[in-house]
């Protein structure tokens, strides 16, 4: 194990060099003794996502990310640049170089959240501490925390690309810039969905590569690019054969799988960990399909989260909704389109990355000429193509973006899709402002008394008597 | 009774619908509504018709709002919004939305969609003020035009245009003219009265305010407001708020100058009237906005903050956002820390817009901050 320091990113690489020691396979015995020696937070975590049926999955989500959690804390050693990068950017663009290497603000702040005793919060209040206000976004908040108030890992450089679609992610990520003088390069996506905005989307990806090509010091040539882009199309595929297969009844994918794929998105796409990961969770979930394995007796109600997850309790979410038979689909994380990159040139493979870059979450949908309309249009298709019979918005309350428009949302989806939407409101990644329970209870109330009865038919819509007719 | 040029611009600045709009209206004038410092008014009254900020002043009730928009979206974009829906906007002929902030955005689809203007358009302006950005915003402000002329069939020449920037330029120079007076050792207008009067510049015809700004400076010349207990600058969020200012007033503070978007931030850079008018206003209006929306400028605001503070012999600085504003939330954080390293006494406040239930909490800090700064009387 490594010497573990007091910042964030020390103490979940020293967590996960003790995961990635687990064996492939483990008992049930084997994994109540490693519950033995871990703290709460973490045991109920991991119980969580070692519960049989996810056993498989979890840990090859998990040896993926300590792959990557040991690439970044080796990276320095190497001679390669560590790029902190927001969830909305495609990582695989870092690993087309070699001597860069990419870490996720978002995926560290949900790794300590699920894995360290005390869940992150200490980092968050740090952030907290410096005069930050409570509202800016707990996703950034607690791993920026860590590298503001602690002598922890700390990058080369930070590549934002949440210009157009989140203020406070490209806030927060600009004061740490400033704060520590580490070099900000911002990838801008205008807000403007036409061909003339789509043009200037890709010269500001150009720019941004040749100001990483200059800051590295590394040419990013064709055959970097194309051993990158071959595996970013392999994940790619595995991605759609993982969507189509949640559109089988029941869902034969578990829950926490929608949180393992955009947690391989975000850190490790284009690598071979990424496609290892991946694999397994289709292997898993055409097993249970063939099997007619799902974890209720039946299922209820299909869910799809229409933005953010709660990260806090995976038990008291994933597994608690699939063992009463409320599917999760998927959250506004898993609206990732891939597309194909042609690797004919080292053009197409620029343009294929750029594409995908504007295809990531958050940037495809509020970052769009329309945030209501281009969200609408992702949860719509979503909702259609996987059969979902409600809507939940998670209402982590830093998404001001989406707050802003989820009234939009919920009405357009109804009118539309006939899809009633709930919608909660929590922090997504900190237990302290709306409990588990309290979730689950108004997820619990929306299912037995607006999705079931509509579905049965038996919901009738009271219309107002206008007061003239009265 | 004679009413003082000053009385008159408290009257117009207290109202949205003002009656010198009513009159541009009466005779058969249009108004286009903006929001935001991103938003050239010269082009729109290069077009004939009136640009008109929309502004809150305070107003509390939210209401209706507060059905489309959340809780978590800042009250004063819920603010405008509930005016825009319950009727307050309806003299507006048109809507113009950019993108300032992610409530902002909010706020303008939400009014469209509850509440359609006849005529929307969105102008898209980038976070960044590269060659590129400026080349497509400039893009962006021919689109805006062409719009205009499409709707309202009017043609906007280069020639009108340069006329309205002369025009913006006349209003910004009275503007400078005002916060001058008030920044020298025996200032002329308080922090309120010069609020004001930048309300009135950006929501009546030109005539109407250069001549009652004209008027306002002659009555003020050579005259002096109370010596304060300390001379204070306010930066921070949108902030239309007479009242509110009154208040830090009136435990003895006076605001000499800001760093507001309803205030200096609005006007104190000038156009290049020589240029091609169209690559002038994206100079301006991107290149040189003070706005924490621009994610690499921060240098740049601290900069105009320091020099304000030097200028205007500022005894401690107020960095002040609405609650749930992000882009002023985390900038104020930098700029205290980079005032505080200069030992320049500053309060960071985070408030609710217009709330009264804000007033009494404000007051208390701002009289602490007061007795931090020290009586300089």
């Amino acid at each position: 194990m490594s010497d573990v320091g007091t910042g964030l990113f020390d103490r979940v690489h020293g967590l996960f060099s003790v995961i990635e020691s687990l064996p492939d396979s483990m008992s049930d015995e084997e994994v109540a003794g490693l519950m033995g020696v871990l703290p709460p937070d973490s045991r109920r975590s991991l119980t969580a996502m070692l519960v049989p049926r996810l056993r498989e999955g979890s840990l090859a989500f998990m040896r993926m990310l300590a792959t990557w959690l040991n690439e970044a804390a080796g990276a320095p050693l190497e001679g390669r640049k560590s790029v902190l990068v927001p969830f909305c950017f495609p990582p695989e663009l870092l690993h087309c170089f070699d001597n860069s290497f990419p870490l996720t603000s978002e995926v560290l702040s949900s790794l300590a959240v699920i894995a360290l005793e005390g869940q992150g919060e200490r980092y968050y209040d740090m952030a907290l501490g410096l005069g930050l206000p409570d509202h800016i976004c707990s996703a950034n908040a607690v791993e920026v925390g860590s590298m503001l108030g602690c002598d922890d890992f700390r990058p080369q450089a930070i590549v934002s690309a949440a210009a157009g679609s989140c203020d406070i992610n490209c806030k927060t990520h600009e004061l740490v810039s400033n704060y520590h003088d580490i070099p900000l390069f911002i990838l801008e996506k205008p807000v403007d969905e036409t061909e003339r905005g789509r043009e200037q989307y890709q010269k500001n990806f150009n720019t941004l590569v040749r100001n990483l090509e200059e800051f590295l010091g590394e040419e990013l040539t064709e055959d970097k690019l194309r051993a990158t882009c071959e595996k970013v199309n392999a994940a790619n595929l595995l991605l759609m054969e993982l969507w189509d297969l949640h559109k089988a009844v029941p869902d034969p994918v578990p829950n926490l799988f929608s949180l393992y794929t955009y947690g391989t998105r975000f850190s490790m796409w284009g690598t071979d960990p990424a496609i290892e990961c991946m694999r397994t969770l289709v292997d898993v979930s055409k097993r249970r399909l063939e099997a007619g394995e799902y974890p209720a007796e039946r299922e209820v109600a299909r869910c799809l989260l229409t933005y953010t997850s709660y990260y806090f309790d995976l038990a008291g979410l994933f597994n608690w909704m699939e063992e009463r038979g409320y599917t999760y689909l998927g959250d506004g994380l898993d609206f990732l389109f891939p597309e194909i990159i042609d690797t004919t040139s080292r053009e197409s493979m620029l343009e294929g990355l750029a594409v995908e870059a504007r295809n990531m979450p958050m940037t495809r949908q509020v970052g769009g000429n329309s945030m209501s309309m281009c969200w609408l249009e992702d949860a719509l298709f979503a909702a259609r193509d996987l059969k979902a019979d409600c809507a939940i918005y998670s209402g982590h309350h830093s998404c001001k973006q989406t707050w802003s428009v989820s009234s939009i949302l919920r009405a357009e989806l109804m009118n539309r899709a006939n899809v009633p939407m709930l919608s909660l409101q929590g922090d997504s990644w900190l237990k302290r402002t709306t409990p588990m329970s309290v979730i689950q209870d108004e997820i619990e109330e929306f299912i037995k008394n607006v999705v079931l009865p509509k579905r049965a038919g038996r919901r009738k819509v009271r219309r107002r008597v206008p007061v003239e007719d009265a | 009774m004679t009413v003082s040029a000053m009385e008159e611009v408290a009257r117009l600045a207290g109202t949205i619908e003002n009656d010198s709009v009513k009159r541009w209206k009466d005779g058969g004038g249009k108004v286009l509504g903006y929001a935001c410092i991103t938003t050239p008014p010269e082009v729109i009254d290069a077009a004939g018709l009136l640009p008109y900020r929309v502004r809150a002043l305070g107003n509390a009730n939210t209401e209706i709002a507060d059905a489309h928009l959340a809780r978590f979206n800042c009250s004063f974009c819920r603010s405008c919004l509930q005016l825009g829906l319950d009727g307050t906007y309806d003299f507006l002929d048109g809507l113009v939305e950019t993108n300032g902030c992610d409530h902002l955005r909010g706020m303008f689809e939400n009014w469209q969609y509850v509440s359609p203007s006849p005529f929307f358009h969105y102008v898209k302006v980038p976070h960044l003020a590269t060659e590129d950005a400026v080349r497509y915003f400039e893009e962006e402000l021919r689109l805006f035009r062409e719009a205009i002329e499409g709707y309202f069939d009017v043609v906007i020449t280069d020639d009108a245009l340069r006329d309205a920037m002369k025009r913006q330029e006349d209003i910004r120079d009275r503007l400078r003219t005002v916060y001058r007076m008030r920044e020298g050792a025996q200032p002329s207008f308080t922090g309120a009265e010069a609020l004001a009067i930048f309300l009135v510049a950006s929501a009546v015809p030109y005539d109407d305010f250069i001549e009652l700004a004209d008027r306002v400076v002659e009555e003020r010349e050579g005259t002096s407001v109370p010596r304060p207990r300390a001379r204070l600058m306010l930066c921070g969020a949108a902030t239309d708020e007479l009242e509110l200012i009154r208040e830090m007033e009136g435990v003895g503070g006076l605001v000499v100058a800001d760093g507001l978007c309803y205030g200096a931030r609005a006007f104190w850079s000038s156009a290049d009237l020589a240029a091609e008018p169209i690559g002038a206003l994206a100079g301006l209006y991107l290149g040189e906005m003070l706005c924490p929306r621009m994610y690499t400028d921060f240098p740049r605001r601290r900069d105009f903050v320091l020099e304000a503070v030097e200028r205007a012999a500022v005894d401690g600085v107020i960095v002040m956002h609405n609650k749930f504003c992000d882009v002023h939330g985390v900038d104020n954080v930098q700029l205290r820390l980079d005032l505080e390293k200069r030992d320049i006494p500053v309060l960071q406040l985070e408030k609710e817009y217009g709330s009264k239930a804000d007033v009494g909490r404000v007051r208390t800090r701002v009289q602490a901050f007061l007795e931090r700064i020290g009586d300089t009387a």
